[in-house]
């Protein structure tokens, strides 16, 4: 347990979509910087892009304007985002594709040579070593690169932050981070809510699980503006591998059907798109069916062509291989019968749904020397791959010119021997043979509070006051409860951090459902108390602030600004 | 039962402290053993079945497996990844035995055999 100091002109915290891309902008822009990543894994494979990805779904296809994508995400987060972030990322979308194309990332193009679109925001690309491709970038481009360091609280002085503690899992040193600015990129939060799968398929998530909401959880704990945590993500998935939906939906055009045959989004939405409807819709419309009987929902491929099915699996195999080997496994034929879906456990992703840092344009979040991009930043939805790397570009532009009037901070030895004791003491709880809590029963908990009172799968994802108060006092007593988690090895302590930082992210989470007062987004956060939508009373941002102090969360608004005109409920 | 590692095909990428599926493993779930060298799995049920680690064992010693409670038994889905490293064929095996393939184009980049760790020892980074 030796303590490692690093000083570095900028500190980025995970290796991810956003963070590479944040690591080459700094390098390119700022010659002569040094950068260094903070990375809980290994950079080549780790987080969301591990498995691949067979699409880029922010994109400006022929035809469509940054201003024509504010409207759609717009109209797809039913009336609210902040504009002005999410035009600021869509002006960014062929630069950053363009670079990583450079990088060799093959992208699908026609006879003519250009890329071929897979609806208005997506084109198609072999993306199964994009990971690879873009940590390769990051290297070359002189970042140093910490593997399997495990970020666990920021460094703060005089209310900036001034780097980051963060533990080794190969060795067990402590990692102390000395920077001019940090950009946060940890991604989001999966493992708040019950899983889809249990026993041993607990990790057949959508969302990479090893995204344990760290980035957040810190924040919260420094104090940080949080926004939009009522958003929750809910997918519509494919039925047991939970694999991405758009594959098919777009790739092939299938409609969803419920057990009678029936289109039912094309008949009960059609006011608001149908099988286009805004996303939160297109979960909400099959929870429906199900709920009343008509279950199970699919989406209806038997039109397609033997090569169609062929291509199909083509492409999970290049994102989502599992699936391919999931319909081999079951005898499915997905030209043959319609493919089954369910929805997601509830994720917290700001790069899907809004939830994370509250930002101005620049991704400087409201504590001073931080900045946040990729899902871990709030108030611009849709943003996905392309639009985290955007956000990774904005925020290194961001940061590359704080510090060329900022320095480095003293920081107090009290600072580093409490967070020394507080990392370590699962561990000391093991060697001293404690009696205690295991991470993962610690888990289990968690997701049992949060899947039976704050809006679980079990409970269609509804909501009300007096369940979500019971919620709230349950969580109240796991932070007095820390004390006893057991750690046997440095990957379990990683997970007992995992469990910790997941707590205050379902915290958080369960005070902003309780202060939004209406259903904005039907099928995320479904309130059976206020089952409409109140543009009157709320339309605006709900964002909160734990007092690091007191513990105590204050929860806020902030105005809703438009910035593109338009009626917001539609698309174009 | 994502992952299952083939012991005899495993050679542990012989004297490699970090080897590549190690490496590659998103979740911190493979391990070598010290006492055999070969690799170890830490908990089954911690996978994300995201295959990165199947991918990249020159030996082809891992294995994708679904859970049982997700598909039957004999269906396989095996990766090769071509000497020129621009395409992966996927042999796909279902639980009567017909099998298919699916060629792809990719950018596989090389991989070496093991790799230091930045910031092990404490002498690298004092200040």
């Amino acid at each position: 347990m030796e303590q490692n100091t690093i000083e570095t002109d900028v500190l980025i915290i995970g290796g991810g979509t956003a963070g590479c891309l944040a690591a080459v902008e700094l390098r390119e822009r700022f010659p002569g910087i040094n950068v260094t990543i903070m990375e809980k894994a290994h950079i080549d494979r780790s987080g969301c892009l591990a498995g691949g990805m067979n699409a880029i779904n922010a994109y400006l296809n022929p035809g469509e304007t940054p201003e024509s994508f504010v409207k759609y995400v717009r109209f797809d987060s039913c009336g609210i985002i902040r504009e002005d972030l999410v035009m600021s990322m869509a002006e960014l979308f062929e630069y950053c594709v363009k670079k990583v194309e450079k990088w060799g990332l093959p992208i699908l193009c026609d006879d003519k040579g250009n890329y071929i679109p897979r609806g208005r925001w997506n084109i198609k690309i072999n993306g199964e070593s994009l990971k690879p491709i873009i940590a390769k970038a990051a290297k070359n481009a002189g970042a140093k690169v910490l593997n399997w360091v495990v970020a666990t609280n920021y460094i703060v002085v005089d209310g900036r932050v001034t780097g980051a503690i963060g533990l080794s899992i190969r060795n067990g040193n402590l990692f102390v981070i000395k920077a001019k600015a940090t950009i946060i990129a940890t991604g989001g939060a999966a493992g708040i809510y019950k899983p889809n799968n249990a026993h041993d398929a607990q990790h057949k998530t959508w969302y990479c699980p090893y995204n344990t909401g760290a980035g957040y959880a810190m924040g919260i704990r420094a104090g940080a503006e949080m926004t939009s945590f009522e958003m929750r993500y809910i997918g519509l998935r494919v039925k047991d591998t939970i694999a991405p939906t758009g594959t098919i939906a777009l790739g092939v055009g299938a409609p969803q059907i419920n057990s009678k045959g029936e289109k039912f989004m094309a008949v009960k939405y059609a006011n608001i798109g149908g099988d286009g409807a805004p996303t939160p819709y297109r979960s909400h419309g099959p929870l429906q069916e199900i709920k009343e009987g008509r279950g199970p929902v699919y989406l209806d491929t038997r039109h397609i062509t033997p090569q169609q099915a062929r291509d199909l699996k083509s492409a999970f195999l290049d994102m989502y291989p599992s699936m391919v080997l999931y319909w081999a496994a079951n005898e499915i034929d997905p030209s043959k019968e319609p493919v089954e879906v369910q929805t997601t456990e509830p994720y917290i992703v700001g790069g899907h749904t809004q939830s994370g840092y509250w930002v101005d344009i620049n991704r400087k979040t409201s504590i001073e020397g931080l900045y946040a991009a990729g899902d871990v930043s709030g108030g611009a939805p849709y943003k996905f791959v392309s639009g985290c790397w955007a956000e990774g570009v904005i925020a290194a532009k961001a940061a590359g010119e704080y510090i060329q009037k900022a320095s480095f901070a003293d920081i107090p030895q009290e600072i580093i021997k409490e967070e020394r004791e507080r990392v370590f003491q699962p561990l000391l709880n093991h060697t001293h043979k404690k009696e205690g809590i295991k991470s993962y029963d610690m888990e289990v908990r968690l997701q049992k509070i949060m899947e039976e009172y704050a809006g679980g799968a079990a409970t269609f994802y509804e909501v009300n006051e007096e369940r979500l108060l019971v919620a709230k006092r349950r969580l109240s007593t796991l932070p007095e409860q820390f004390q006893y988690l057991m750690a046997e090895d440095l990957h379990e302590l990683m997970k007992a951090h995992e469990v910790i930082d997941r707590f205050y992210v379902a915290q958080t989470l369960v005070e902003h459902m309780l202060y939004r007062k209406e259903t904005r987004w039907p099928g995320y956060c479904t309130r059976t108390d206020f089952t409409e939508r109140d543009d009157d009373n709320w339309l605006k941002f709900v964002n909160s602030r734990r007092n690091p102090a007191t513990g105590n969360v204050e929860v806020f608004t902030r105005p809703y600004e438009q910035v593109v005109p338009g009626d917001r409920y539609k698309p174009r | 039962m994502p992952v299952i590692i083939h012991a005899d095909k495993c050679d542990g990428c012989h004297g490699s402290q970090n080897p590549p599926c190690v490496r590659m493993c998103p979740g911190d779930l493979l391990m070598k053993d010290p006492k055999t060298g070969k690799i170890l799995m830490r908990d089954p049920a911690e996978c994300w079945d995201c295959l990165p680690c199947v991918k990249v064992c020159p030996q082809e010693a891992i294995e994708f497996k679904l859970s049982y409670q997700l598909g039957f038994h004999t269906a396989k889905l095996l990766p090769h990844i071509h000497d020129t490293r621009d395409f992966i064929t996927w042999e796909l095996r279902d639980t009567k035995g017909n099998t298919d393939k699916f060629t792809i184009r990719t950018k596989i980049l090389p991989v070496e055999l093991d790799e230091k760790i930045e910031g092990v020892t404490a002498v690298d980074f004092s200040i």
